[in-house]
């Protein structure tokens, strides 16, 4: 099968994803690490902290936050996976069961704390 | 054919190879290790009270203001922005190392990155410690 000159041939598996993600949630929450410095650095004018800072209360920053909580919640969890493989090397043979449980254990802890960031929106106060 | 003599008062396989010297990248390695993991509490701590415990909408200047009344939460707060800065920093770093190949662009790439790393912790740090209270 001919593929263009600049696909790669290399099919990972649950390794590659874990990969993956960590970059894009990590590159994400230091984008917003950035955007926090500075909403926060208002904090030098109370009106105008309090105006942007009433931006967060919306449902489109809701939804925002309550995707920045998985990236989070990925990011630290699959950290752990990396720290356990680099230190126990026998538990590489155990890595798609601890990224299982990444996934598992993100969804388990975003879905109760998104359900609380976007209940005032779900309420109908927003 | 002259032969060069070598002198082996030891045979090969006896000497031991030298431990390597930790490299810049081993204490890149081990940094993000130890940082991720204080990350991991200082970064879940602080999503929790901003976002679950308290809602957001509730955490206007007043809010602040009395967190940063104590100022354990503002040592709190520094050292989350210090280590998420140095932890991100470290990480865009090997990041921009696989995808920008060409040199001169890899460079400003970098410098670009640092500068404004650097800029933010110094913002960051002013807005921590010049809060009044």
């Amino acid at each position: 099968m001919r593929r263009a000159p600049t696909s790669t041939p290399y099919r990972g598996k649950s390794g590659q994803w874990a990969f993956l993600f960590h970059r894009i949630t990590g590159f994400g929450v230091f984008l917003f690490l950035m955007l926090h410095v500075v909403d926060v650095s208002l904090t030098n004018n109370r009106r105008l902290y309090n105006d942007v800072h009433a931006l967060y209360g919306n449902v489109v920053f809701r939804v925002f936050e309550v995707g920045l909580l998985f990236g989070l919640l990925y990011h630290a969890l699959n950290g752990l996976r990396i720290i356990l493989i680099d230190f126990f090397p026998e538990g590489v043979h155990a890595d798609r069961t601890m990224f299982s449980i990444v996934v598992f254990l993100t969804v388990a802890a975003g879905l109760p704390g998104g359900y609380v960031i976007l209940r005032p929106f779900l309420e109908g106060h927003f | 054919m002259a032969l060069r003599t070598v002198d082996r008062t030891t045979p090969v396989s006896a000497q031991p190879p030298p431990p390597p010297r930790p490299s810049f990248e081993t204490w890149s390695w081990f940094f993000m290790r130890v940082s991720g993991l204080v990350l991991l509490f200082l970064a879940l701590v602080h999503f929790a009270i901003t976002h679950i415990t308290n809602d957001v909408a509730t955490t206007n200047y007043h809010f602040v203001a009395k967190r940063w009344h104590n100022f354990g939460w503002r040592i709190f707060d520094w050292s989350l922005l210090a280590l998420a800065l140095a932890h991100g920093l470290n990480g865009l770093r090997l990041i921009i190392d696989d995808y920008v190949r060409r040199p001169a662009r890899r460079a400003a790439t970098k410098a670009f990155l640092y500068t404004g790393t650097l800029v933010l912790f110094a913002y960051g740090t002013l807005t921590i410690f010049n809060f009044p209270g």
